[in-house]
């Protein structure tokens, strides 16, 4: 195959990948925009709902029809309980009481896990196919392009509840200052709730796709080391940051593997993002559409 | 008031495992105690959670018979999380029960604890990973990999790929995709060396720790190297990865061998099922499928206590290297006290115990190692399975590979 | 206990300064060094004493990552990295030119040190979140570099061993030995960082930590300090690398992880942020909790559960018991351990009075 095709497949690849990736940012963006908190078990989140729908497929015998609303439920049910009994307490904390939270919630769900499918990985099997669609020089997975399409998707959807809709311009509200949107009457707490909901939402669907394109096991919950780049590239509280990001992330990667990695003895994939959001925490911490402006000193 | 329960239980909890948890020194009558570790929650939890029963039920089948020669065999286990300070806290808890053999498990365990095994004159063994220059015994005194090292099952990937590609591996392309840590990387050069010696191109894919995603090492070997056969040599998750972007870019399974550690059931589940995975090879260092002997009598001994047998029995890959494992580690002991008949066993019993093994085969389920002095790995063999109208068929019988070129890497490590 | 401040009447100013001016503080301490140099190493069992081992080298860490996370306020997640860099460089040293141990500890911490200080760089630029996630950045390509350069890393495999260290004639390699070795250091960081707490740069990073600009307002050059910081964490990690490293006779980068970082961070949490008290106690919990939880299935979990069952269970629950404490203590006790311990002694500084 000529050169300038496997660019293309690795491109075409890259672009796919990074939509996914963009799914799993989307929901750390969805809580940061509106609560301020950082999710560091966003991996986890999508690891316990790709348990749920496996579990329920695989050992429960339940049909993917109900195991999927099922699985929405159950996230949005631990969104809500995760707000209330966790995250409500530690409002106002330095960051790192934030961070080492949830990254204490990733050790406790990953103790869990194993006890809903009892261990091994499981296929997630969708009615989606697993041979890919042939276009020219491209190989088009169509997992991948379903999780893309779901990606952008919400971009739209979200985009439009927060520009648009009174229940986004409220939790953009809340977000900007707590204090005057309390005294302008919006309930700060419920906006919290519905916030964690919505990444709920997005982890379960995150969870069903990645889910079938790796396989269910605890493993899951290391894409979440992935969002980090994505948002910082994109800005931690922009929507079409998280696409954009992603699709940055999902490029570079797939560069560096296919160009980088012969000349250094491999391994460029996973840090090369690193690499590059280092950068650009250097000249441009709040992203690329990010909003939030950032002590400097 | 929480603080008073807190205070309270935490008293409780204290006092009550102080009160139990003094040492129980296990050469109470006549019992022969094994160290065992185990990783049922970490990366490799798809492996553990399955061999570390498997070597609990063969040891509770040697003693239902009565032990090794009268003597019971105690088989203490502690998970590690495949860290390395919970491991050395373990070794330690197991030298003080008493443990006169150790059955490590992870390579940076291994490694951490070549030095004090060696120091305390214990043997430890490192099955199907490792350090592969431990095969040498007289380097590695108490080191014992017991089974083919990843030098070993490198040069057998690389003989098996030639009989596949019609005997000759001049002008042909081989990928090797690996799991990028030392693990991964430690075949490479003998690879190398085979492809310089066989004529064959080689280029190597590496998929960076945890390996979940590696759609453009698989696009790269499809597509643009169009590989001729690939092996693969990755752990826990990846494996299953490996297989569904394998056959997303359209390569065929049935040319992709895997080296031991993704050659499993769980590895062929994650990925979809075995009618997903038709034509995949994968080596193996024990038998597989539930017709062995010994996994009869491991049923058999289950009903007569009135309870089914274990659901792990049904993913005999690794439950088989459990029981292999255990069976090598007893059938040491049952050799150390053939030397020593009065049972008080030390380190050095075992070790010696371990180096008189040959020709013992569990039905079929053991390659027939030779382990002696200088060779602890007991001769490099595997067996070949494939993946066929969903189940494993077995391939090859057990063989081992380029001995002299394993040799040959195996003295360069001992020099340094 | 009771009023223990009553009569104490300082002279000179060394002796109102010194780092334990009340006699039942120096009684105090002066008791726990004979108990921890002298009797527990002789009457307790080896097994205690690799226990013992470990949490030496963990409180060395802790202290560490406290400087920078508890004391100067910047967030590291760093820190398995800098101590992989620091076991490395002494490895390396060891193998190939053959230097002393003493050599090759103090190798190991400044050359932690100064990659510390490059990682630290972005601090300048960026703080909270951004900060940790940059230091994380930073742990993965250390190990990268090192997992892929053979230089650094002395071949395919990742590991080097490094002999067993030489004190005069005698070569330490049993627990007990490795426990007075360690003791020695820990005594050496425990002091060091007091006293760095209670000098000029100590009070310019709490400064930086409690409110930066207005540091920077009243001349603290933030830059240097804040470098110095991460410098000087590092250093401890470095350190306790190499410990590490001569405590099991072998570097290998897969210790040195990012599961590694994440614990410390927990120790400090747990233990209390800006506290020497703090990162021992946090050091001790950590380091001690698996082993904890297994002796208490063991004890208590065959009453419940068959033994398959509870060797299932014991790995699943110290994971889940591990982040539930962790979230535990920061929403209950957000100062950790250390507070916990300062009630009880408040309680007992003035009773049986009530205040």
């Amino acid at each position: 195959m000529l050169e300038w095709q496997f660019t293309l497949l690795l491109l075409s690849n890259g672009v796919l990948i990074g939509l996914m990736y963009a799914l799993i940012a989307l929901g750390f963006v969805l809580v940061y925009k509106a609560t301020d908190a950082v999710n560091f078990a966003q991996g986890e989140f999508v690891m316990i709902a790709g348990f749920v729908v496996a579990g329920c497929l695989g050992v429960w015998g339940v049909p993917l029809w109900l195991a999927v609303p099922l699985a929405l439920g159950s996230m949005v049910a631990f969104g809500f309980v995760l707000e209330r009994v966790m995250l409500r307490k530690l409002i106002g904390r330095p960051v790192i009481a934030v961070v080492m939270a949830t990254i204490g919630l990733a050790s406790i769900l990953r103790g869990i896990g194993p006890f809903t499918i009892f261990s091994g990985t499981k296929p997630l099997p969708l009615p989606v196919s697993d041979e890919p669609f042939v276009l020219g020089p491209l190989f088009i997975p169509p997992i991948q392009l379903t999780g893309g399409l779901i990606s952008l998707a919400f971009l739209a959807g979200f985009s439009w509840f927060f520009l648009k809709s009174r229940n986004g311009v409220a939790m953009r509200a809340v977000a900007d200052n707590q204090q005057v949107a309390m005294a302008m009457g919006i309930d700060v707490e419920r906006y919290f709730g519905l916030a964690w909901a919505m990444t709920g939402v997005v982890s379960a669907l995150g969870g069903i796709l990645w889910g079938n394109m790796l396989g269910v096991d605890v493993n899951l919950a290391l894409v979440g080391f992935k969002v980090f780049p994505v948002v910082i590239l994109g800005g931690l509280d922009s929507i079409p940051g998280a696409i954009i990001g992603g699709l940055i992330v999902g490029i570079v990667e797939n560069v560096a593997a296919g160009y980088v990695d012969p000349y250094v003895g491999g391994g460029t994939k996973d840090f090369a993002p690193y690499v590059l959001m280092i950068l650009a925490l250097m000249i441009r911490p709040y992203g690329i559409f990010g909003k939030r402006i950032i002590e400097r000193i | 008031m929480r603080h008073h329960l807190a205070i309270v239980t935490a008293l409780i909890l204290a006092v009550g495992s102080l009160l139990t948890a003094a040492p129980s020194h296990a050469q109470s009558k006549s019992e022969i105690v094994i160290g065992v570790q185990c990783d049922r929650t970490g990366p490799t939890q798809i492996v553990g959670t399955v061999l570390c029963p498997a070597f609990h039920d063969y040891i509770a089948l040697v003693n239902s018979r009565g032990g090794v020669d009268g003597h019971p065999i105690k088989a203490i286990e502690i998970d590690h999380e495949y860290k390395v300070p919970p491991a050395v806290e373990s070794y330690e808890r197991h030298k003080k029960e008493g443990a006169v053999t150790m059955a490590v498990y992870g390579t940076p365990q291994i490694y951490a604890l070549t030095a004090k095994l060696t120091e305390d004159r214990i043997p430890g063994t490192s099955p199907g990973f490792g350090s592969a220059a431990a095969a040498d015994g007289a380097r590695y005194p108490f080191i014992f990999p017991i089974a083919a090292t990843y030098w070993s099952q490198g040069a057998a990937a690389v003989d098996f790929v030639k009989k596949q590609l019609g005997g000759n591996l001049k002008g042909k392309k081989i990928a090797y995709i690996f799991y990028d840590n030392p693990a991964g990387r430690e075949p490479i050069e003998v690879i190398e060396d085979l492809a310089t010696k066989e004529g064959f191109q080689l280029k190597t894919f590496a998929v960076p720790p945890p390996g979940v995603e590696m759609g453009a090492q698989a696009l790269d070997i499809a597509q643009r190297f169009r590989a001729d056969f690939v092996i693969a040599h990755l752990f826990g998750g990846a494996p299953s990865v490996s297989i569904k972007e394998f056959k997303r870019v359209g390569y065929p399974l049935r040319k992709v061998v895997s080296f031991v550690w993704g050659a499993a059931e769980a590895n062929i589940d994650g990925a979809g099922g075995f009618a997903v995975a038709e034509g995949y090879y994968a080596m193996q260092f024990a038998g597989v499928g539930t017709d062995y002997p010994v996994l009869n009598e491991i049923r058999d001994m289950y009903k007569k206590q009135g309870k089914e047998p274990p659901k792990e029995m049904a993913s005999t890959v690794f439950y088989n290297r459990g029981v292999l494992i255990a069976a090598l580690h007893v059938e040491a002991i049952r050799n150390a006290l053939k030397a020593k008949p009065d049972g008080k066993l030390t380190g050095n019993d075992t070790k010696a115990g371990f180096e008189k093994i040959s020709n013992f085969t569990l039905g079929g389920l053991v390659p027939p190692l030779k382990i002696t002095a200088t060779d602890h790995e007991g001769g490099g063999l595997v067996q070949i399975w494939q993946v066929k109208g969903g189940k494993f068929e077995k391939v090859t019988d057990w063989f081992a590979a380029y001995q002299d070129v394993v040799g040959k890497h195996i003295k360069e490590a001992a020099k340094k | 206990m009771i009023h223990r401040e009553c009569g104490v009447l300082k002279t000179t100013y060394e002796a109102d300064m010194a780092l334990y001016p009340l006699p039942i503080a120096r009684w105090t301490v002066g008791v726990l060094a004979v108990l921890f140099f002298l009797v527990v190493p002789m009457t307790v069992h080896e097994y205690y004493l690799s226990l013992a081992n470990l949490v030496w080298i963990a409180i060395i860490g802790a202290l560490g990552l406290n400087i920078l996370v508890g004391y100067t306020g910047q967030v590291s997640i760093g820190h398995g990295a800098f101590m992989s860099v620091g076991a490395y460089t002494a490895a390396n040293l060891a193998t190939r030119l053959g230097s002393p141990w003493p050599v090759n500890l103090l190798a190991g911490g400044l050359m932690a040190a100064l990659v510390g200080a490059v990682v630290g760089i972005p601090s300048l630029r960026i703080k909270g979140l951004y900060l940790a996630i940059a230091t994380l950045a930073g742990q993965l390509i250390i190990e990268w570099t090192i997992n892929h350069v053979t230089f650094i890393s002395g071949g395919v495999q990742a590991s080097i061993e490094v002999a067993r260290p030489r004190v005069g004639p005698m070569v330490l390699s049993t627990q007990r030995d490795m426990y007075y070795f360690l003791l020695v250091f820990v005594g050496l960081a425990i002091v060091g960082t007091l006293n760095l707490m209670r000098s000029r740069i100590g009070r310019a990073f709490i400064a930086i930590r409690d409110h930066d600009i207005a540091a920077e307002l009243i001349g603290i050059n933030i830059f240097r300090y804040k470098l110095l910081a991460f410098a000087i964490s590092s250093f401890y990690a470095g350190v306790t690398g190499v410990l590490y490293t001569y405590f099991l006779g072998i570097a290998n980068y897969e210790q040195f992880q990012i599961t590694v970082s994440i614990d410390y961070l927990a120790m400090i949490i747990i233990g209390g942020l800006g506290s020497v008290l703090g990162s021992i106690f946090g050091a001790i919990f950590v380091t001690l909790l698996p082993i904890g939880i297994r002796y208490a299935m063991e004890a208590f979990g065959g009453v419940f559960f068959s033994p398959q069952t509870v060797l299932n269970l014991i790995p699943n629950l110290r994971l889940m018991l591990f982040g539930a404490l962790i979230i535990l203590f920061l929403v209950v006790e957000p100062d950790g351990l250390n507070r916990l311990w300062r009630n009880i002694r408040n309680y007992f500084r003035v009773w049986p009075f009530a205040y």
